[in-house]
């Protein structure tokens, strides 16, 4: 253990390196989600169905051979950029989680009940006003949970950024690995980085939901019943 | 460089030997995932509170750390604990666990939907409850389970590709020796990304069954 | 809700701030010469092999109140959101002030900008009361003077309060829809069609939701409209008193066709069809 702590400035800057490539996916992830789950359900057909073919071509194979391709034989055809291992992992994790998000993002706006783009377009609202006023603050209540353990795991997902030379948690563990031989302590300590990481982002989550439209509005008119309630019952003590 | 057709013909062979231990792996691990959660789910729904804290205690370590760091987990520490095992099996072990945790969550799922009213004929029908379980509950928990299952399998079958880290010859693994060898990585990884996507279709198959049936 | 009952006996629907005149387009002065201020024509729809409405005419006067009254199923809510292009027709033509909803000058479908500018003249209130449940009343009201008409927001608050006075609801102005009760929600729905004023208004079912001792509380709102102002009316309702009392005609739909129309007078005491008459005791004997 003694050993490992004189490494303790590697595994900090590692494990620094693995929070800010899960921010950037899962930020990343969350919008390339929002557009690719709108135009999935676009009312133009051609819209439709190239969405549909970007998500499967991105989620069908696993995002490590993604990676792989987009590392080392992205840069070989004509006219395509050399990224920096950060980038590629970026690039492709916030892809990948994108289409999953996108699925999710679906799902959600579907919920949403049909007679409300019926008022809408009773109201006159434009179809962008009605996504953005109307349906998508209320898909979110039911989105929002659900990216969240999507976002759980794509802290996981970090992990083999290590593969192509990304200094992460992993990476550095590995090398402290092989210069202290305390493989379990470090193991350990890593198995316990990642699942605090994953519990954290679990509460972000959490907080987030508290604060969408909806579901105030659903826990004011809640906290109203009671109240209401409450005061019922004690006007029944009084008699 | 540009594609080189005769190259990418002569390293198939290696690439259809890599889709072979794809295969094998997949079906092992889930096999072990298939299995182990339900016994996982099951021992959760007739057991204490012990039997409850440990399937807990497996999701949680699934859920929140790597199957990647439990890979070398697996592979460092055994070892030194005197067990030395061949890396495929404890690659299939590992993931097979892993998902097993995930699953077991898919089976209590389906349990908590069957209704109680169920369970109550079968008392009246003074069916012991080792009957109980294995005619009426097991048998609706896996039909309701499968579609979700099987999108589970295809998580694990995608996850297979990180088992080329503790060197054994998956699909993932085989283009990277193959790549690495020739010093070419156009063809090998763009051949072993068309071919993962390739073995996706029978899932998306069997997921679209599923959709039509239960739609 | 006395408010409501109390207003539909005095004063002048529109309140005085908000009885601005339509913004003045070209369509403005058209609508006035206009003989219908909505016309079917041979309006057919389909859901797939499942015929809705079958070659429908009906033809609509300016603040005319129309009640269409027929079966479940037998294609009166489908007029309405033809009415209100939540559908498109399979076959025939609509046409709102004279302007077709369907087809454009040249006989192609209508496009998006065009339709959204003749729908403007039509408001519709739902069975199932559709209020946004994410946002307050007030939020409710303002946010199609708001972002359709670009009101400011000051504007389209002072004729929110307005309305609510109208529909007796102005102490729920910062209630959430789920603290109302259905047919609070329901006046709270017609207010915010009113506020648009639309010179059609298209009722659904709007007391099919609610529990009998809240229906009157709308049916008053609606009763005061259809004396005070001279928006032109189509209900689709199974409140055959409510209808009779507020219509100038009633239309009986059966299978997808009109099978009789006329006066409610005529229609409710001395029916030509076998079919109307059938209807009528099935509802009455309910």
């Amino acid at each position: 253990m003694k050993a490992i702590l004189e490494y303790w400035l590697v595994l900090a800057q590692g494990l620094w390196v693995t929070i800010w490539t899960s921010v950037c996916i899962i930020v990343g992830a969350a919008l390339s989600a929002v557009v690719l789950g709108a135009l999935r359900l676009s009312d133009t057909p051609a819209l439709r169905v190239a969405s549909m073919l970007v998500i499967e071509a991105i989620r069908a194979p696993s995002a490590l051979i993604l990676l792989f391709w987009v590392f080392y034989a992205l840069p070989l055809l004509p006219g395509m950029p050399r990224l920096s291992p950060l980038a590629a992992a970026i690039l492709v994790l916030a892809l990948d989680g994108g289409v999953y998000g996108a699925e999710i993002v679906r799902a959600g706006i579907e919920a949403v009940h049909r007679g409300q783009t019926d008022a809408c377009r009773a109201l006159g609202l434009s179809k962008l006003q009605s996504f953005t006023k109307i349906v998508l603050p209320q898909a979110l209540s039911q989105i929002v949970p659900a990216f969240g353990s999507l976002a759980r795991s794509m802290i996981k997902w970090t992990a083999i950024a290590s593969f192509i030379g990304v200094h992460d948690v992993l990476y550095v563990a590995n090398f402290v690995r092989g210069q202290t031989y305390e493989t379990v302590t470090v193991f350990c300590l890593l198995a316990a980085f990642y699942w605090i990481l994953n519990v954290l982002c679990g509460f972000a989550f959490r907080a987030l939901e508290q604060v969408l439209p909806l579901n105030r509005a659903l826990r004011v008119a809640r906290v109203s019943v009671r109240v209401a309630s409450k005061a019922d019952a004690s006007v029944g003590a009084a008699g | 460089m540009t594609w080189d057709w005769s190259f990418a013909l002569k390293i198939l062979p290696d690439l259809m030997a890599g889709v072979f231990y794809t295969v094998l792996v997949t079906l092992a691990s889930s096999a072990i995932a298939l299995t182990g959660g339900l016994l996982l789910a099951i021992l959760e729904s007739v057991s204490t509170a012990f039997g409850r804290a440990f399937v807990r205690f497996w999701l949680e370590l699934a859920r929140g750390v790597p199957a990647l760091v439990l890979l070398y987990f697996a592979f460092y520490v055994l070892p030194e604990a005197g067990i030395t095992l061949p890396a495929m099996p404890i690659g299939i072990a590992v993931l097979g666990i892993v998902y097993a945790a995930y699953s077991s969550e898919v089976y209590r799922g389906s349990l908590i939907t069957i209704p109680v009213e169920l369970r109550d004929a079968c008392v009246a029908l003074n069916l012991s409850p080792y009957v109980t379980w294995q005619r009426v509950l097991v048998p609706l928990m896996i039909k309701r389970s499968l579609p979700v299952l099987v999108n589970y399998v295809l998580g694990l079958f995608r996850e297979t590709t990180v088992l080329f880290a503790l060197g054994i010859p998956v699909l993932m693994g085989q283009a990277i020796v193959v790549a690495d060898q020739s010093f070419r990585y156009l063809e090998p990884f763009t051949l072993a990304s068309v071919i993962y996507l390739g073995m996706n279709l029978p899932f998306l198959f069997l997921l679209s069954r599923f959709k039509v049936k239960y739609a | 809700m006395l408010s409501a009952v109390e207003f539909s006996r005095s004063g002048p629907f529109v309140p005085a701030a908000a009885a601005a005149p339509m913004e003045a387009d070209g369509s403005a002065n058209r609508s006035q010469q206009a003989m219908w201020s909505i016309e079917f024509e041979k309006v057919s729809k389909s859901f797939g092999a499942h015929r809705v409405l079958v070659d429908l005419d009906l033809h609509v006067r300016p603040g005319e109140k129309v009640t269409l009254i027929g079966p479940s199923g037998s294609g009166k809510t489908t007029v309405l959101r033809l009415a209100m292009t939540l559908e498109k027709p399979t076959g025939g033509d609509i046409r709102v002030f004279g302007e077709s909803i369907v087809f454009d000058a040249a006989g192609k479908p209508i496009s998006g900008s065009q339709e959204a500018r003749i729908r403007r003249r039509c408001g519709m209130v739902f069975q199932q009361f559709n209020l946004f449940p994410h946002l307050t009343v007030l939020q409710n009201l303002i946010l199609a003077p708001t972002t359709v008409l670009r009101q400011s927001r000051e504007q389209a608050e002072k004729s929110a309060f307005e309305y609510l006075r109208i529909v007796g609801l102005e102490n729920k102005v910062h209630a959430y829809p789920a603290q109302l009760s259905g047919g609070q929600q329901q006046r709270i729905a017609i207010a915010r069609a009113l506020i648009l004023r639309p010179e059609i208004l298209l009722l659904d079912e709007i007391t099919s939701a609610l529990d009998p001792e809240l229906a009157g509380e709308v049916l008053d709102v609606v009763r005061g409209l259809a004396q005070e102002s001279k928006v032109t009316l189509l209900i689709v309702t199974h409140e055959m008193r409510f209808a009779r009392d507020v219509s100038d005609r009633i239309v009986v739909f059966d299978a997808g066709r009109i099978i009789e129309q006329g006066s409610p007078e005529k229609i409710f005491t001395n029916p030509e069809s076998e079919r109307t008459r059938a209807f009528l005791r099935s509802i009455l004997n309910h």
